[in-house]
């Protein structure tokens, strides 16, 4: 089955869309149970989660080792940059958390943005690599327009405003897809620095967000083990592909 | 040719064993704050788990890309044995401490369970220095160095366990070297195991990696999520992990 198009940059933009589209379907479990998401699933949650998270941790490794085979230290300085982008963009989040819905949206999709450079450079790198990057993080849109609707929604905010709020969070990941993707492929010099960023902020976001928000909503010991057995599995994957 | 390379040609189980032991030993300087402080903030002991964690990540990057070079799906299985293996001695320790918590009080019992728990998490790292002797010298010194650095805040931990519960501080320290002794007595058979069956290599760095992973994940992280906010202790371990990676890339 061929999954990309002719053009890469439409593979890019169809495919960070898909992820981004996939917020839709963590709105369902909000509509379903009413204002404020009350009784939400969180085991299911926290599994979705770990899922996400062992998917998005094998693919910082798969990046780091096709990025370390270049120039080490611009990878490493790269890295360090994604890992504090994310750490910004969260502390600026926890802050404002008090505040009104369009601050938390508009940090939202900062967030987002980040997740959107990994899918464009690793799109660089490899088109089916970043197909199933784009994949990983539509696994973790799902639980998280989930738990922003349900915030919102029990904020006063009505369901349709809400779920396309939670939506429109993750467009910029479409943008910041596509510009990756044609910035590593028009500046090779720069592929080093963009791939470390991709490593770094994916590490840390499933440090920072995944890995706290599932501990809490499910089981020390599923949690690690889902996270863990789908880190290998993707791996294995990879590994397998020709 | 380093001295250590020239040893290692000599008598390579000899050599393996040394490693394990100077692992080992690392633990023990977790003792060393105590000297100066009576009680460490639990802010502290998160601090030293998120490095822990990112160090272990770090390495088990590097036992991954070694082991998917002799066989994919063979790492990947002895990961999943590796994770089923701190899964089961966890359990089995879970059972065991009721009898245990039988005997002592409350007190008693965390202090035992501290010790019994990071003993026994020791053996899994001991097959991780003596699995890595196999992928080669860099590879060993790599991860020696990780686990030898992991295990000072480990140490770190149990004192922190025992020291304010009236332990000398020089028990403390013999406590978080006995809690580390697998690691040397384990690290010989991992290795000449690894030896003897090249075709199990992969299994045995994958099981180190996979046991490392969820250590990480079912230990370290819950607890430093607790004492300490979230966004420190994923920038932190981030960052270690990414320095880490650079300096496996180094050597």
């Amino acid at each position: 089955m061929d999954l990309t198009f002719r053009e890469p940059a439409l593979t890019v933009l169809a495919w960070s869309a898909i992820s981004a589209a996939a917020a839709v379907l963590g709105v369902l479990p909000v509509a379903a149970l009413g204002r404020g998401g009350r009784e939400l699933p969180t085991t299911w949650l926290g599994w979705a989660n770990a899922l996400a998270a062992g998917m998005m941790l094998a693919a910082a490794y798969l990046l780091a080792e096709a990025g370390l085979a270049g120039p080490a230290l611009p990878a490493a300085l790269g890295a360090a940059l994604g890992a504090l982008a994310i750490f910004a963009t969260h502390t600026a989040l926890r802050r404002r958390r008090a505040a009104a819905g369009r601050t938390a949206f508009l940090i939202g999709a900062l967030h987002s943005a980040s997740e959107g450079v990994a899918i464009g450079v690793a799109m660089a790198v490899d088109l089916r690599f970043g197909i199933f990057l784009a994949l990983a993080i539509a696994v973790h849109n799902v639980p998280e327009a989930t738990v922003l609707c349900a915030a919102l929604t029990a904020r006063g905010r009505r369901l349709p405003a809400a779920a396309a709020l939670a939506v429109a969070a993750d467009a910029s990941q479409v943008v910041l897809a596509v510009a990756a993707f044609a910035l590593a492929s028009a500046a090779p010099a720069a592929l080093p620095w963009v791939k470390g960023f991709a490593v770094g902020a994916l590490v840390n976001l499933v440090l920072t967000e995944l890995m706290p928000d599932s501990y809490r909503e499910a089981g020390h010991t599923s949690i690690a083990l889902v996270a863990s057995v789908t880190m290998g599995i993707v791996v294995l994957l990879r590994g397998l592909a020709p | 040719m380093t001295t250590a390379a020239a040893l290692a040609a000599a008598a390579p189980a000899l050599v393996v064993f040394a490693y394990g032991l100077a692992t080992a030993l690392a633990t023990g300087l977790g003792a060393v704050p105590f000297a100066f402080v009576r009680t460490i903030s639990p802010r502290a002991v998160a601090v030293a788990n998120a490095v822990a964690a990112g160090l272990m990540l770090g390495a088990c990057f590097g036992l991954a890309a070694e082991g998917t070079r002799y066989g994919a799906w063979q790492t990947i299985a002895g990961a999943n044995l590796g994770v089923l293996f701190i899964l089961g001695t966890q359990r089995f320790l879970g059972r065991r401490e009721i009898r245990f918590g039988a005997t002592g009080g409350v007190e008693a019992r965390r202090m035992v369970l501290m010790v019994v728990v990071m003993t026994v998490h020791s053996f899994a790292e001991g097959v991780a220095v003596g699995a890595a002797f196999g992928g080669g010298m860099e590879l060993a010194t790599v991860i020696t160095i990780a686990i030898a650095v992991h295990n000072v805040p480990e140490g770190l931990a149990i004192s922190a366990v025992l020291r304010p519960r009236g332990t000398s501080l020089a028990a403390c320290a013999g406590w978080s070297v006995f809690s580390s002794l697998p690691q040397p007595l384990m690290a010989v058979p991992a290795f000449l195991f690894v030896e003897a069956f090249r075709p199990a290599l992969p299994w045995g760095l994958g099981f180190a990696a996979g046991a490392m992973v969820f250590m990480v994940f079912v230990e370290l992280l819950p607890e430093a999520y607790e004492d300490a906010p979230r966004p420190a202790i994923g920038l932190l371990a981030s960052l270690t992990l990414v320095a880490m990676l650079l300096f496996q890339r180094a050597l």
